[in-house]
């Protein structure tokens, strides 16, 4: 089943001489399993803009002073936010782990006179940024360190 | 050998409001490909039936077309691979000449414009020397050839454009072949045009308007990965901008 794609797409320059139908694209396009994925991927986004919501209303809270922040804090804790917190981060793993595996494509044949070097080295290497500043972060949430 | 369905998106501008459907019930070798049902359509059946095809051996690029719902080229795809109903239409995100066959035009323009030649901007004597027979031309290494090699197998069959979802809603896109061919001229060494595509490629409906869905590069039918291309232009385009903040004049001489 094929349903209209948009009228103008691929149309040349000038029209032909002869009439044309207008472009179509399948129907079911976003139920092919690796769109899905790509869906999901950009679904993503929807969840940050909430979680910039949360952000912004917790830099309003501290700017409104110690109850309020603490207030807020409290609020953190209803299994609401808890649950979309945990969504929110399994969204973020599952963006960086769509990046990492697609970053190695947009590497430039060469990097000045070096080659970049090979897919499953850069993996290992995002990994190892990845965690390592997840460590750093933590530890200076937890005052581990500073 | 065994009956299958096939259906045939049909449009006769003469007569036709829009695309229909037509379903042909024929005997399928075991062995065919998608195109070997069509061509047997056309030839015993129906010879009205229009579509586009010639070297039978994934090299020309002429035979893509919607196989179930996904850009095939026929003459790569076999038929035994599907179910007793196959349907068959022509490549999504192109207007429809008649059947089959869709218009070629736009995607021609797209791709002229951008460049697909070497370009010498600033040729030098040494260069004219070196084009003397005994000298070679345009002497190129193995690894420079290699740079670029990839995207230089593309075959036009442009099932990329019927893959990729900007294309279906960015009419002024200029889609994954026509980049990966410009991103090819950018990356030979032989070519000094980079100044010049500079514009084509960074501008509105470009290498940002694409967001890496990475669909055009599963449906490529000679792995040119189209995606790759893309994102390696963008990595270079942000490199660029990024030595122009912080390099004077940008880091070029």
């Amino acid at each position: 089943m094929a349903g209209p794609a948009h009228p103008e797409a691929m149309a040349p320059p000038t029209p032909g001489r002869t009439r044309v139908a207008p472009p179509q694209m399948p129907v079911t396009w976003w139920s092919a399993k690796r769109i899905r994925t790509y869906l999901l991927f950009d679904a993503t986004g929807v969840i940050y803009f909430l979680v910039a919501f949360v952000a912004i209303r917790l830099v309003d809270a501290l700017g409104a002073g110690p109850e309020a922040w603490n207030a807020a804090m409290e609020s953190l804790r209803n299994p609401v936010y808890i649950v979309f917190h945990l969504l929110s981060l399994a969204c973020v793993i599952f963006v960086a782990v769509r990046f990492f595996r697609l970053f190695p494509k947009s590497q430039p044949p060469m990097i000045g006179p070096l080659k970049p070097p090979p897919g499953p080295v850069i993996h290992a290497m995002l990994y190892v940024v990845w965690l390592g500043i997840t460590a750093l972060m933590t530890a200076i949430l937890a005052g581990v360190i500073l | 050998m065994a009956d299958k369905t096939i259906i045939i998106t049909r449009f006769d501008p003469d007569q036709d409001e829009k695309p229909r459907k037509q379903e042909y019930r024929i005997p399928c070798e075991d062995h065919w490909k998608v195109l070997d049902a069509v061509n047997f359509i056309k030839d015993e059946v129906d010879p009205t039936v229009s579509h586009r095809w010639s070297c039978r051996m994934a090299v020309c690029g002429s035979c893509g077309m919607m196989v179930n719902g996904e850009p095939k080229l026929t003459c790569k795809t076999t038929l035994s691979d599907y179910g007793d109903r196959v349907d068959i239409e022509p490549l999504a995100n192109f207007p429809i000449i008649r059947d089959l066959v869709v218009e070629l035009d736009g995607f021609m323009h797209k791709f002229e414009s951008v460049k697909p030649w070497i370009i010498r901007a600033k040729e030098r004597a040494e260069d004219k020397a070196s084009r003397h027979p005994e000298k070679g031309t345009f002497i190129q290494s193995a690894e420079e050839l290699g740079n670029y090699k990839q995207f230089s197998m593309c075959i036009n069959c442009m099932l990329c454009y019927s893959a990729c979802p900007v294309v279906a809603n960015e009419p002024d896109f200029l889609g994954p072949a026509a980049i990966a061919l410009g991103h090819r001229y950018n990356l030979d060494s032989r070519d000094e045009g980079t100044e010049e595509r500079h514009d084509i490629f960074r501008g509105e409906g470009t290498v940002f308007s694409c967001s890496y869905a990475n669909e055009c590069s599963e449906v490529c039918p000679k792995n040119v990965d189209p995606a790759a291309a893309i994102n390696q232009a963008k990595f270079g385009a942000v490199i660029d901008w990024a030595k122009g903040l912080v390099l004077p004049r940008g880091g070029t001489n």
